[in-house]
């Protein structure tokens, strides 16, 4: 989607970047909440993988007329894999809780990065605007 | 996959812990319990009581997906839900010495419940734990959350 070009670019890569993000914390959330559960394979996201995925993860509308609006729904999240041969712990469980919990504040961090350079990207824009 | 979707995912966890934590509660309430079951006229001791897990997975857009050809990986989860509470069936009743007792056999003989203090202090400090990891993400959710509520500021 092009709004304007004064949006592009940069913007553009930052969501895509908080989108990745905001998959990995779903991850390690699902990966925490089965700590104990038997037999359960720790998932992760793969950036490279979350691209080529997402073109065809969504299901679009059907048109039958030009004149009809088009629309997509992703309940879908892209990316997402186990490590199936993982295992970590007798009952089969491969959630390696010290990896979860680092993945956690790096992902944090990485947000945090992420939001305060949108933000910046948006001061910057406000300063042309108004003209300093 | 909505906002809050990584927090349902954190709370359907912590709701299984503290289930988790008050079948552990009920075991060691019930350690020197020989009346649990009446069964044919008998009391049998309580039996632990534990619990199993398994990751909600199943809603109705995965199975979509599934259905209209996307392959079932890519799915991040629901969380987790506890599938059953089931009964200690194969660890024995502990056996002690105590002709006084109203449920004592004619050897003098009491059926004590097959509850191991120890082994339920191990699975409470396990799910103590694991509640807190939870709580740990919540708290970095949140967090994340209330900075994306700072774009634009």
């Amino acid at each position: 989607m092009k709004y304007l070009s004064l949006f592009g670019g940069t913007i553009q890569n930052l969501e895509n970047g908080l989108a990745y993000a905001s998959v990995k914390q779903k991850t390690i959330a699902q990966n925490i909440a089965n700590v104990d559960t038997p037999n359960y394979k720790s998932k992760d996201v793969s950036f490279a993988q979350m691209f080529s995925d997402a073109k065809q993860s969504s299901m679009a509308a059907y048109r039958t007329d030009t004149k009809h609006f088009g629309f997509k729904m992703r309940e879908y999240s892209p990316g997402v894999f186990s490590y199936t041969n993982m295992r970590y712990r007798q009952n089969g469980n491969g959630v390696d809780m010290d990896k979860e919990q680092a993945n956690l504040a790096t992902n944090q961090i990485y947000y945090n990065a992420l939001i305060d350079r949108v933000s910046g990207k948006l001061n910057s824009l406000q300063t042309v605007i108004k003209g300093g | 996959m909505s906002i809050f979707h990584s927090m349902n995912t954190t709370a359907s966890a912590l709701t299984s812990q503290r289930l988790r934590m008050d079948v552990i509660s009920s075991n060691m309430a019930n350690v020197d319990t020989t009346r649990g079951r009446l069964v044919n006229g008998e009391w049998e001791p309580y039996r632990r009581k534990s619990v199993t897990l398994k990751p909600l997975e199943g809603q109705f857009s995965s199975f979509l997906n599934v259905a209209v050809g996307h392959s079932s990986k890519g799915q991040v989860g629901n969380g987790v839900k506890v599938s059953r509470i089931t009964e200690d069936r194969e660890t024995p009743f502990k056996l002690v010495f105590d002709p006084s007792h109203p449920d004592a056999d004619e050897s003098g003989y009491v059926e004590m419940p097959n509850v191991d203090p120890l082994r339920e202090m191990v699975d409470l400090i396990s799910a103590t734990r694991s509640y807190e990891a939870n709580v740990t993400v919540f708290n970095a959710n949140k967090a994340m959350l209330t900075k994306a509520l700072e774009i634009g500021k």
